[in-house]
């Protein structure tokens, strides 16, 4: 692997992590956007590269592609529930499993993961090298949906288990990736939809004081 | 054949909702968007439906209608799915002219999204492409969400909430399953996939790893055990209408389930895959009757009771066999429509009484003749009671089971399934008959003393499927011509 792909898959995990223990929606939302950002910043630089040596049209429709991915899931996921909290509130809590026990499952995770991609995963092809980040991010945005109360939180948690899996949505072809920014946005846009509505109903995001889930 | 057949029955719905969709942002057109509100969804299935009939001969005489470019196919293997998905639209559509009284979405938008739903139901039926199937399942959920969502209440936006977590992060699954195998194939076409089986065979561990994504990705999506939990908080937060419109959805669902794994079976054919859906459907069963009897509310009954049905029908599709696909596919169909019969039904007494619990109904039988009668022919039916449809379905099923076990296993496993899944459908036909009794018959409650026969605009599907059920069950065949091998 290389190098910068290496640090940017770094810095992506270190932003999940801490989303995991973030404590304000705000604060979780911008993880969100920096998690993106790195993951997709690799490939956009390819692209930026590739663009300026080859000077083809292709180049140049690949490069419009990526960015439309990168911006999706970087700028406007994260203002679609950033403008979710605004209309509703931003709500400051912690895990409920509490920040020290989640911060040491995170490490016991941190710790699994860097035993599977050293030992059982060396082996794989190229393609798939950034798969055990992948799978770590994967887990440690299904753990975040899963210890927090607060509606937007668990929203900003879906879309970095979905962000996750960007090292592998990169390989596919280009025709898609309209249809598949379109259907993130509308996804988000749904939840922040539903969020508000319940909001409204119970003027609160903690889904534990909804009446059928809490 | 070279078709633009399929193409045309997705065109239709989406042009037809697009249509609705400009009434939005025109405020000066909302009245006359009121007005016609219910006839444009009516005309937009309706003619949905027709062009789906149009199908029907060609796939009758064995020849399939392609559109390549899109790989939108339809043959004998998913002919009668598309059939059913139609017809449960369009009778619902009917009942949704007098069911429908309003909720969280303006009407105009409210006809875009059922007819998106229908879109990609469709879709899901006649794609063949992987990445289609995926962006039909993500579309699907979104529309589905956004339409329980409508209902107004507070339980519709939590139940909302808690479909759209489950069901969002299964369908990242579906796409990591699709994303390994087009990484490792080069193509989405699953008729390529196929031809090419080299490729995928190298590694079977990853075929297995693969089609354990798609049973949890779209095992979420349909409600099976363990990824069930969204299904009883949804059927009683939606309204009547949504609930029947979405008694489509297991047949696109299940069918994509089948869609994707059937590949990977037949390169690599592991008994583990076999396993994997004997595991779940056997396990959703259980769970979907042991949890429906107790049930006093009669949506969360039906709720459990769906479980159920989608185990047994996973169950089928799980054998890989001819017969099975005949028999799972038989029970798809006729499951969607009944459970939609009874839905209507159980939502014209939700309309007209007020209340969803049981323990406050009794005696609707001399108020809402036409609904009790109905409502007793599909229950009837959906546990396997000759001579209606529904009997053809469990005996096929029973069929293609006892086929499948006996050379492997041996006849005392066989048998031992068979008694199993006979104690099944017993328990399902006792709370279903039971609850028939606790809201049609005995002494009128509290609740149900108001109660009146609904529109004929109510009733008339619901007796249009229980007759649907007796004919098909004393000429299967109907169905039957239209079902082949795969």
């Amino acid at each position: 692997m290389e190098t910068i792909v290496f640090v940017a898959l770094t810095i992506s995990t270190l932003a999940t992590a801490l989303g995991c223990v973030g404590r304000d929606t705000r604060e979780t939302v911008l993880l969100l956007s920096i998690q993106a950002s790195t993951i997709g910043f690799v490939e956009l630089l390819y692209c930026l590269f590739d663009l300026i040596i080859g000077l083809h049209i292709e180049a140049l429709i690949d490069f419009f592609a990526t960015f439309a991915e990168w911006f999706s899931c970087a700028v406007a996921s994260p203002l679609i529930i950033y403008w979710g909290m605004v209309k509703t509130e931003n709500n400051t809590d912690q895990p409920v499993i509490g920040t020290r026990n989640a911060a040491i499952l995170l490490a016991i995770m941190t710790l699994f993961y860097w035993i599977l991609g050293t030992w059982i995963l060396s082996p794989l092809p190229p393609k798939f090298e950034a798969v055990p980040f992948s799978a770590f991010m994967f887990s440690m945005s299904v753990f975040l949906m899963s210890t927090r109360k607060d509606a937007l939180k668990i929203l900003a948690g879906l879309n970095m288990a979905e962000n996750a899996l960007y090292p592998l949505i990169a390989e596919i072809p280009l025709g898609l990736i309209p249809f598949m920014l379109v259907l993130m946005v509308f996804v988000n846009v749904v939840g922040v939809f539903i969020i508000m509505e319940a909001y409204r109903e119970y003027r609160t995001l903690k889904i534990t004081k909804w009446k059928c889930i809490g | 054949m070279y078709s633009l057949l399929p193409l045309l029955s997705l065109i239709v719905p989406f042009f037809a909702g697009t249509l609705c969709l400009f009434m939005y942002p025109f405020r000066f057109l909302e009245p006359f968007s009121k007005k016609i509100e219910k006839i444009s969804l009516l005309l937009g299935t309706g003619l949905t439906l027709v062009i789906v009939l149009s199908f029907v001969q060609p796939v009758f005489t064995n020849e399939p209608l392609e559109t390549p470019i899109l790989s939108l196919r339809v043959d004998m293997t998913n002919a009668v799915g598309v059939l059913g998905v139609s017809l449960i639209f369009f009778l619902t559509s009917i009942y949704n002219i007098k069911a429908e009284g309003g909720g969280r979405l303006k009407p105009s938008l409210y006809n875009f999204f059922v007819l998106l739903l229908l879109f990609c139901m469709l879709g899901l039926l006649l794609s063949y492409d992987l990445f289609g199937i995926y962006l039909f399942v993500e579309l699907a959920i979104g529309v589905s969400i956004i339409l329980v969502a409508h209902a107004p209440g507070k339980l519709s936006p939590e139940a909302a909430f808690k479909y759209l977590i489950i069901t969002a992060i299964s369908a990242l699954f579906v796409l990591l399953g699709v994303l390994t195998i087009y990484i490792f194939t080069h193509t989405s076409n699953i008729f390529a996939i196929m031809s090419k089986p080299e490729m995928l065979n190298e590694n079977p561990r990853l075929i297995l790893l693969v089609a354990a994504c798609f049973v949890i990705g779209l095992g979420a999506d349909i409600g099976l055990v363990p990824f069930h939990g969204w299904i009883p908080d949804v059927f009683p937060a939606s309204t009547p209408a949504i609930n029947s419109f979405s008694c489509a959805e297991p047949i696109a669902l299940i069918f994509a389930l089948y869609k994707l794994v059937y590949p990977l079976y037949t390169i690599h054919p592991s008994p583990v895959i076999v396993s994997l859906f004997f595991g779940i459907g056997l396990i959703s069963m259980i769970f979907g009757i042991l949890l429906a009897y107790p049930q006093g509310d009669f949506m969360r009954m039906i709720a459990y009771c769906s479980i159920d049905e989608f185990g047994h029908m996973v169950f089928a599709f799980g054998l890989f066999t001819p017969l099975s696909f005949m028999a799972a596919m038989f029970y798809l169909v006729n499951g969607a429509l009944m459970k939609s019969g009874i839905l209507q039904a159980l939502g014209s007494v939700l309309i007209s009484s007020g209340t969803r619990n049981m323990d406050m109904l009794g005696g609707l039988v001399g108020r809402m003749r036409k609904t009790a009668i109905s409502y007793v022919i599909c229950i009837l039916s959906l546990v396997g009671i000759p001579p209606l449809s529904g009997f053809y379905a469990k005996w096929l099923l029973y069929n293609a089971v006892y086929d499948f076990l006996f050379p492997r296993m041996g006849i005392f496993a066989s048998i031992l399934v068979l008694i199993l899944l006979v104690c099944i459908s017993m328990v399902s036909f006792i709370f279903l008959v039971r609850s028939f009794h606790r809201i049609f018959l005995g002494h009128s409650l509290e609740k149900s003393r108001n109660t009146v026969e609904v529109h004929w605009t109510m009733w008339l599907p619901n007796v249009t499927i229980a007759a649907t059920s007796i004919i098909v069950g004393l000429q299967p065949k109907i169905l039957l011509s239209l079902i082949n091998l795969p």
